[in-house]
């Protein structure tokens, strides 16, 4: 697998939303107060309307996440984001996560797929591309490196 | 990223079923008639399904498949993914998720994927790998 860096993506999270217990397991819903991401291509931040991560714990223990953000580069171009992804751990290091402790990322396995949609022409090289990223639980947002596959 | 081989997966496809342009695209379905899988950990062969195939404007192509795997074990796996093929700039890449309920295949249940795509006379071949 080639891969090369398209950008570090961090999101602030606000309080979440607790849905609770639904057919498909445990759901939880994440609104996302900004962030800012960075990269040789393209620099920006995240805008609040309209970003949240819509996460769904298994039954099986492994939490799916269904991220959805609005990028807006620092020259004004629109980028939506889509990425869906899986996370899991050994129950003490899940517990850790959920406690809001700093935990060495390697300990857990947290892997996203992002897409992105844009209109903006110099931006356009997104709109086709396969991309993964692996993920670092903070207690203020995740934070997201995400490379391209080439 | 760190990435481990999972499996190769080749395809047969039928005739294709043409639906024309749709408010996203030209809509092509390739039936999915058969195929193999075969890696370290699992092998077997395809049951059956079909990739919808939406040409963008572009002409870069959208991917969206459903097949049922089947292990010389004989248990059952379902496998969907999307995917882009660009012809023009060779890139034919997709992430596959998969769908179990043998326990031990159920290790496809905890990953991510991604697979590179070759475009072969006979059908589709997809090599996939784990990400890590």
């Amino acid at each position: 697998m080639n891969t090369r860096l398209l950008m570090t993506l961090r999101v602030t999270v606000t309080t979440p939303q607790s849905i609770g217990a639904v057919p498909h397991g445990t759901r939880r819903t994440v609104p996302i107060a900004g962030g800012d991401f960075k990269g040789p291509r393209l620099r920006g931040s995240v805008l609040p309307g309209g970003s949240a991560d819509w996460l769904l714990l298994r039954a099986d223990g492994v939490l799916e996440l269904d991220l959805r953000a609005t990028l807006r580069t620092d020259d004004g171009a629109l980028i939506s984001m889509r990425s869906f992804g899986l996370r899991h751990g050994p129950p003490d290091v899940i517990e850790a996560l959920a406690r809001g402790e700093a935990v060495d990322p390697t300990a857990y396995y947290f892997r996203t797929t992002p897409r992105f949609e844009t209109a903006h022409p110099a931006y356009a090289f997104l709109n086709h591309l396969i991309t993964v990223a692996s993920g670092d639980r903070r207690a203020e947002g995740p934070i997201y490196t995400i490379h391209e596959l080439l | 990223m760190n990435a481990r081989p999972l499996m190769r997966l080749r395809l047969t496809t039928a005739a294709t079923e043409e639906i024309g342009p749709t408010p996203h695209g030209r809509l092509s379905i390739f039936p999915i008639t058969g195929g193999s899988f075969e890696g370290e950990r699992l092998r077997g062969i395809v049951l059956g399904g079909a990739d919808w195939v939406t040409a963008a404007a572009d002409g870069t192509f959208e991917l969206d498949l459903r097949l049922t795997l089947e292990t010389d074990d004989s248990a059952l796996i379902h496998m969907t993914f999307t995917g882009v093929r660009d012809d023009t700039n060779r890139y034919f890449r997709t992430l596959p998720r998969f769908e179990t309920a043998a326990p031990k295949y159920a290790f496809l249940n905890r990953l991510l994927a991604v697979g590179t795509g070759e475009a072969h006379r006979d059908g589709p071949v997809h090599t996939i790998e784990e990400i890590l």
